[in-house]
């Protein structure tokens, strides 16, 4: 019942507009949102409405249509005649049932407004970036785009000038935006590819132009847009088949990537990236260490970046860092230099002693396997593993969950703490089906376990929070 | 209407603020780490009894949200609102008069009251009338470790060092001044001079000469009816034990408070909040070394003494015991006796492996445990003393 009402509250826009926002404004994603969502009273749970131009043009329009349908009902209350009674109250029922379609109508309104706009903004971007002469880098991938990112431009700017979009421009316009920023002196430019729908990649290609690619893997990561699996390969293969002359790194340690690169891609792995081969890796909560030879070349390195599963990274980020012109010890100081990036393993200890490794950021499997594999080797000492599971893992939810709960009980996690959401059960199961002896606690939200942990840990303990549950998935 | 907690889970009443210097520190005390601990296990229907600066008691569980009392205006919304009642009908109960008059059943009692009323076994006192169990010391050990010039007594009685004191009423102070500044004079300089019945270290001064003695008493006295002056260690390491159990006694780590004021006054206590600004939790971990380097021999003893102070002194769920160690000859003292440790020193449990809410469960159970076997325990027996008494017998 009160559901029902929450459409009845002047609220009920605004949740409408979030919900649009929170979408990036993808018509499809928003709608099916709004299918799935019966109370509109509390929508915005893990952020709020942000009040950009197009959201408050949004509530404008929203208002706008209470009041003309508001008008109209009270004229039709007024009139003397039953049929317009009863067609006005039937308005009124009906009016916020419609009320997200107008909303959606209005996005595809402004589309066509914009498209002329954009267009022109790109293509100014698209010629100013033929025009620069630095090496442009493009990183592509379903997850590790950002980590790869921060890595290259810290390792790089030893030597070189480098700039790169900061958070996650990686859309055309996003791009366009930062273009504008460039002074013209940069010596390395590093884009993200933000990959939603097939096509995508191709087009950021011939905006950007890029010399060489990085491809980071490929997983399950937007596969309720994508579909299938090889549909999402497809689309971030598009930047080897852009780059059929120029380098293109290829994790190795993704098998798919691996299983469909090209030939004379390079792969880098925790064994080595082209020249350089890495050896006597080691890692604890202090960072990881190990060795980069190359014939009599020898790097010896430490980074604050926690985990094997980084070595790759940070092994191809050498080597194009040779390729660019930098010296070993540039390469070295650069290393030693790289460290976690916002929510992606990030470690934060508290005045408790309490250690926090905030892996918020990180909501795909190969991810979530190579941060259980590292909390695996940390022993001694009490292990919290906090999460609301993956999103957007289509047909494969099921085995993506089950091998979760099986990874986590394989390394002896002390303790889950799972939020109770449509895919929790499954990691549930896992665990349960691989004879789990430790404990697992429930919360019905996120932000009650978050606010509980603090009262839960003790000194040494190590918390992982992995992966965000955005409202949309609700 | 009475109102029972849903699905099975334990109704629970916080009660803090009250009429005590210590006012505030006792609201956060309640909610880091009680009710946010309370909540976060599930296992308990909290409700906050928050009694204000004048003495009113209020429940309404939007104070279970910390936030509440950070609004300016907290007091105004109070004082909108219906006091609550208490009745002692089969147990405790709260009640709200009126119209929609309204009553809820407490199964437990956590005391988050710091200083007068609420740590001096008042408030303990009102509970075991009810009949309702509830976590922390008891009566008797509050009323004697709130005293500070008992806690030494009693302790002095048992064979525990504590450094030489005298102590003295403000009536006395007004006339055997002469003989009491004689006593004083007796001890060896510098001393401090405390309020015998406040916590958080306030009204303490330390006296250095003679001139300052009048005007250290005279602030005493401001807060309190009785003044305590003891030595005062010079070369000095102060450490401090918090322990919690019933027969069974568990110890903490020895903390060693990194003091950076002469003493350890109020402002260090709660207020300083460390180089980031302040911290919801007493900031008091940030002045601390948990565990305290004193060595191991110290430290074993900190901990056998400390025992023996929380046995001698008769406490039960928890206390904190502060000791003195004198440098110089290495001996150690017992200073004074806490039976509500601000925000229950979480921060020195943590580090002795005991999270917040393991802390405030265990501390339900032995208030349980406790209130089990005092029922055991026969208060009344059947005599025919009220026959024996000439007079007309009733009709």
């Amino acid at each position: 019942m009160k559901a029902l009402f929450s459409r009845y509250h002047p609220r009920y826009m605004r949740s409408l507009v979030y919900m649009l926002q929170a979408s990036e404004y993808n018509i499809r994603d928003y709608l099916a949102w709004y299918g799935r969502t019966r109370d509109f009273s509390r929508v915005e749970k893990r952020k709020r409405l942000e009040k950009t131009p197009k959201a408050l043009a949004l509530l404008a329009v929203s208002w706008a249509a209470v009041l003309i349908v508001g008008a109209i009902v009270v004229t039709g209350i007024l009139a003397a005649d039953n049929m317009s009674h009863v067609a006005a109250v039937g308005l009124l029922i009906t009016f916020p049932f419609v009320l997200p379609y107008v909303l959606a109508v209005a996005i595809l309104v402004l589309r066509v407004i914009q498209w002329p706009v954009e267009r022109y903004i790109t293509s100014q971007a698209a010629r100013a970036l033929a025009r620069h002469p630095a090496v442009k880098i493009a990183i592509a991938g379903s997850f590790g785009k950002t980590s790869m990112r921060e890595i290259l431009k810290t390792v790089l700017a030893e030597g070189k000038k480098v700039a790169a979009p900061p958070g996650s421009y990686n859309t055309p316009l996003g791009i366009a935006q930062f273009v504008r920023t460039l002074s013209g002196d940069e010596d390395v430019l590093i884009f993200e590819f933000g990959e939603y729908y097939p096509g995508d990649v191709r087009k950021l290609c011939e905006l950007v132009e890029p010399h060489l690619g990085i491809i980071t893997g490929i997983n399950e990561a937007h596969l309720e847009k994508f579909k299938t699996i090889e549909r999402t390969a497809a689309t971030i293969f598009e930047l080897a088949d852009y780059l059929s002359e120029g380098p293109v790194y290829v994790n190795g340690e993704n098998e798919l990537a691996r299983s469909i690169a090209p030939r004379d891609s390079i792969f880098y792995t925790r064994d080595g990236a082209r020249r350089w081969r890495a050896k006597n890796a080691s890692t604890n909560l202090a960072g990881t260490t190990f060795i980069l030879e190359s014939g009599d070349e020898k790097i010896e390195v430490h980074s604050e970046l926690l985990g094997l599963h980084m070595l790759g990274s940070l092994a191809a980020a050498s080597d194009i860092a040779s390729r660019v012109g930098l010296t070993n010890a540039q390469i070295r100081s650069g290393l030693a230099r790289t460290q976690a990036f916002e929510h992606r393993l990030e470690k934060r200890t508290d005045s408790a002693g309490v250690i926090t490794l905030d892996d918020s950021y990180n909501g795909n499997p190969d991810g979530v396997r190579a941060v259980i594999d590292f909390l695996s080797s940390l022993t001694g000492r009490r292990r919290w593993y906090v999460t609301p599971g993956l999103v957007e893992m289509g047909p494969r939810k099921r085995e993506v969950h089950n091998n979760i709960g099986r990874e986590l009980a394989a390394a002896g996690i002390e303790k889950v703490v799972l939020i109770r959401n449509s895919v929790t059960p499954l990691i549930e199961e896992g665990l349960k089906e691989s004879g789990y002896t430790g404990e697992i606690i429930w919360f019905d939200e996120g932000l009650a376990a978050y606010a509980a942990l603090p009262h839960m840990t003790v000194a040494g303990d190590v918390v992982l929070l992995q992966n965000d549950w955005p409202d949309q998935y609700a | 209407m009475v109102e029972k907690a849903s699905n099975g889970v334990k109704t629970i009443a916080v009660i803090f603020g009250g009429r005590s210097a210590e006012h505030d520190v006792s609201i956060i005390t309640a909610h880091i780490p009680i009710i946010q601990s309370l909540q976060a296990s599930g296992q308990f229907d909290v409700w906050p009894i928050y009694i204000s600066k004048n003495g009113k008691w209020y429940a309404d569980k939007a104070m279970n949200d910390f936030a509440f009392f950070k609004r300016p205006d907290f007091e105004s919304i109070l004082s909108r609102q219906k006091p609550v009642r208490l009745s002692f009908e089969n147990g405790l109960g709260i009640s709200w008069p009126g119209v929609l008059s309204k009553s809820v059943r407490i199964d437990v009692v956590f005391p988050s009251m710091h200083g007068t009323y609420g740590e001096d076994g008042s408030l303990m006192g009102l509970l075991r009338m009810a009949g309702v169990p509830f976590a922390g010391c008891d009566m008797f050990a509050s009323a004697v470790a709130m005293d500070k010039a008992f806690t030494k007594q009693v302790l002095f009685a048992e064979g525990i060092s504590v450094v030489p004191f005298c102590w003295f009423t403000r009536a006395q102070w007004e006339t055997e001044n002469v003989q009491i500044k004689k006593r004083i004079a007796e001890l060896s300089w510098p001393v401090f001079v405390k309020p015998v019945h406040l916590g958080s270290s306030i009204g303490i001064t330390k006296v250095k000469k003679e001139s300052e003695l009048e005007n250290a008493i005279e602030v005493a006295l401001h807060y309190d009816d009785k003044v305590l002056v003891e030595e005062s260690v010079e070369e000095l390491t102060e450490v401090t034990l918090p322990i919690m159990g019933n027969d069974i006694v568990q110890t903490a780590e020895v903390e060693r408070p990194l003091n950076k004021a002469e003493f350890f006054d109020f402002k260090d206590k709660y207020l300083s909040g460390g180089k980031g600004g302040k911290s919801a939790d007493g900031a008091l971990y940030k002045y601390s070394e948990i565990p305290a380097d004193i060595g191991a021999e110290m430290t074993a003893s900190v901990k056998e003494l400390g025992a023996r102070v929380y046995r001698v002194l008769g406490c039960s769920g928890t206390a904190r015991v502060d000791f003195l160690i004198d440098n110089r000859s290495g001996r150690l003292y017992v200073n004074e006796v806490n039976t509500l440790p601000g925000t229950l020193y979480q921060h020195n449990w943590k580090k002795a492996g005991v999270s917040n809410m393991d802390l405030v469960l265990k501390l339900v159970a032995l208030a349980e445990e406790r209130f089990e076997s005092q029922k055991n325990t026969t208060r009344a027996f059947n005599s025919d003393i009220l026959s024996k008494i000439r007079g007309p017998k009733a009709q």
